[in-house]
């Protein structure tokens, strides 16, 4: 049989077994709509909150600070505009390799992006520097999906906490919010909202091995946000909509996965990638793109002097190896990623680099058949 | 030395395997992606990005370089434009054979030469020997229609292996040669009328049209239209006139406005035994004594119609047919073939 190695966990992930087992009642069975008044429906409701209660558990907030949403791309909507639109003078600041999902709806507002270094650890100078009166929402995403960097949140956060003092002092009552897109960060790191000192929190569930189109925001008490999408008034009226028990359920219980599994994944997929890293770098063709240390464990993109990513992808996936060029979204289009361009690489490197992401089922030997398999390519 | 082919690669199965073949057979093989049209109509998403990926993983599947050519502000210009305006003026362009003529056997051509190229491929079903340009194997498929004012120059340079198979067969050559396209189903002529429809196209790039009266043979108005340049000669839909025997377009009147019909399926406005052309070109010299010898085509996969070709002034002729044709509208092409060999056109007027 055709060997399959999946390297795009960043992508998409599996949908976990127990995930699924936990959803499948709600799609016939227990279809009721939750805030309908009989028991039946009733039922359904307690499952929802006892998703939401397992959700805030995990990130160390209240269920009221927890809602459920259609994934990366909502979440992040709904915090951007829904804070951009009730403050209309007001700026955001975001770091330049923010996902499109946040780019793309900050850029209708007063916006100025926060630079990186070479290897895609935000400029603290610069976000001082770029912060003003007006500033009101600052958006940095916890780990990137392209690069893996890991932006040290609560260093943004002090930051922050000095400009609310300032404007305390001087009388200015425009608030002053972090919001972290933390999609990637599940399976690796923790997510506790008062450590990382942040306000605004997007999570997604297709990347955690839970359903796809699922996810949520989390919105600590007392950040005011305009609803994107009104109607019945659900999810305190911030994202109306009839709930979709089974995604919230399987969501929650993919968080939950991700949070217990996280500690001893941590070290198996740090060796995985390190050993690779290290072979992949004694090539003098390949560089790695993004930070040594300070890194996902699970994500390594390197630029291979020569050969296109779009060649190179076909031509592993003719061996059954699948990897990425960039993000599957930048994938559809024919600018190089913007991240690469971030950190300084040139249109030629940003063509020239692939990401390889990898998983729960990934093995030390499917790392060797690819190592392989692209040292033959190059 | 190997001969250096540049083969257009379309991101569909014939053009695939137009590589695979001539790769086969000793080439080095360049696969080159035409970027033509991008743009998306309402309703409608442009293709592009998804051909220009199959060309490309069909290109790294055969371990080929790949390369892609830029054309889109020519192909707007010389193919889009013509298009329009003859449709504006109330003649029937043939986008396809514009294609051929200014893009794919000239502008690809030259960027061929000029990138090192000793000769170029397509993946059309035509087949090409000694500068000829001759009937397909798969007379079904045939595309020397489309083909006919290819330049001569560059058809003396052109492989098409492709005329060499039935449809079917290249479709299990693809499977054979694991490419990617062997599934993938045939676009329909010029990619984005195709899947748009002419009509929405039309629309979308000129506008709401004015509506005017439909007019039958006596001068009387049974119907109105949406806008004249819809409807063609010969067309039996769309009329919106209810009831009675079905309506054919005769002739229409782009001034004015009007589209003329007739109910009599035998008018001799519908079937003509001679027409004139103008533009002709030939593909290769005719003997005077073979010009009673031709057969015309005046459609894509229309049948052969016996004629005499008259030659006239400068580029002009007139025809002759030996049995009646229906629906011949102006700016349509009239192909002739000696036996097999596709001679050259012209454009009805």
């Amino acid at each position: 049989m055709k060997k399959s190695i999946y390297l795009d966990y960043a992508a998409a992930t599996p949908l976990d077994p127990k995930v699924l087992q936990k959803m499948l009642p709600f799609f016939s069975e227990d279809f009721f709509n939750p805030t309908a008044n009989y028991s039946k429906s009733k039922l359904v409701k307690e499952k929802v909150t006892e998703a939401r209660k397992q959700v805030a558990m995990i990130l160390g907030s209240r269920s009221n600070e927890i809602i459920f949403t259609t994934g990366g791309t909502e979440s992040n909507n709904i915090a951007i505009k829904g804070v951009m639109d009730l403050f209309k003078d007001a700026n955001i600041l975001y770091s330049s390799i923010e996902h499109e999902a946040v780019i793309n709806p900050a850029k209708s507002y007063n916006h100025k992006e926060i630079k990186v270094d070479e290897k895609g650890n935000l400029d603290f100078e610069d976000l001082k520097k770029k912060i003003d009166s007006k500033t009101v929402l600052i958006s940095v995403m916890h780990v990137n999906n392209e690069i893996g960097v890991i932006n040290k949140l609560s260093l943004v956060a002090e930051i922050i906490k000095k400009e609310r003092l300032s404007r305390e002092k001087n009388n200015n009552p425009l608030p002053l919010y972090l919001h972290s897109d933390a999609s990637q960060s599940p399976n690796l790191l923790s997510l506790v909202v008062d450590k990382l000192g942040i306000d605004l929190m997007t999570l997604n569930g297709g990347k955690i091995y839970g359903p796809k189109q699922s996810g949520a925001l989390y919105i600590r008490n007392g950040t005011k946000l305009k609803p994107l999408i009104e109607g019945g008034g659900q999810e305190d009226g911030i994202r109306s909509g009839t709930l979709n028990p089974a995604n919230i359920i399987g969501f929650s219980e993919s968080l939950k996965l991700a949070n217990e599994i996280r500690k001893d994944e941590e070290k198996r997929l740090q060796k995985l990638t390190g050993d690779l890293i290290k072979k992949l770098l004694n090539n003098p063709k390949i560089t790695l793109n993004g930070p040594i240390k300070n890194r996902a464990m699970n994500n390594i993109n390197v630029c291979i002097d020569g050969i296109d990513n779009e060649t190179l992808i076909y031509k592993l996936d003719q061996k059954g190896i699948m990897v990425a060029s960039g993000s599957a979204c930048s994938a559809s289009d024919q600018e190089p990623s913007h991240v690469l361009k971030a950190i300084g690489l040139s249109d030629k490197q940003a063509r020239e680099s692939i990401r390889i992401s990898i998983g729960r089922t990934t093995s030390d030997e499917d790392l060797g058949y690819f190592y392989n398999a692209l040292m033959e390519l190059i | 030395m190997k001969q250096k082919v540049f083969v257009g690669l379309s991101g569909g199965v014939d053009s695939s395997v137009t590589a695979a073949l001539l790769k086969e057979r000793g080439y080095d093989v360049t696969g080159v992606y035409m970027k033509n049209w991008s743009k998306d109509i309402p309703g409608f998403e442009c293709p592009w990005l998804e051909d220009y990926q199959d060309a490309k993983r069909v290109a790294a599947i055969l371990d080929i370089p790949f390369k892609m050519y830029d054309f889109e502000k020519e192909y707007k210009h010389l193919v889009v434009d013509y298009m329009l305006d003859g449709y504006k003026n109330g003649i029937t362009p043939n986008p396809d054979i514009m294609c051929n003529q200014e893009i794919k056997f000239k502008l690809f051509f030259e960027a061929a030469m000029k990138d090192g190229a000793d000769l170029i491929a397509t993946g059309h079903y035509a087949k090409v020997l000694d500068g000829k340009l001759l009937n397909a194997l798969d007379t079904n498929k045939d595309q020397t229609y489309f083909l006919y004012r290819a330049s001569k120059d560059s058809l003396k340079k052109t492989l098409m292996p492709i005329g060499d198979y039935h449809k079917k067969d290249v479709r299990e050559l693809a499977a054979k040669f694991n490419l990617p396209t062997a599934t993938k189903k045939d676009s329909q002529g010029i990619c984005f009328v195709g899947k748009v429809g002419i009509k929405e196209f039309l629309n979308f790039e000129l506008g709401k049209q004015k509506s005017g009266n439909i007019l039958d043979e006596q001068g009387n108005i049974v119907g109105t239209h949406e806008g004249a340049i819809y409807y063609t000669i010969g067309q039996r839909h769309g009329l919106n006139v209810g009831g009675g025997l079905p309506y054919y377009v005769i002739g229409k009147d782009m001034k004015k406005n009007e589209v003329y019909v007739t109910t009599d399926i035998s008018s001799k406005e519908l079937w003509k035994n001679e027409f004139n052309l103008d533009k002709m070109y030939f593909l290769d010299d005719i003997k005077k004594e073979d010009l009673n010898k031709l057969k015309v085509r005046t459609r894509y996969r229309a049948e052969l119609v016996e004629c005499q070709l008259i030659l006239g002034e400068d580029t002009k002729a007139s025809v002759e047919l030996k049995e009646s044709i229906k629906a011949l509208t102006p700016g349509q092409s009239a192909v002739f073939y000696l036996d097999n060999q596709c001679i050259g056109g012209g454009i009805v007027i």
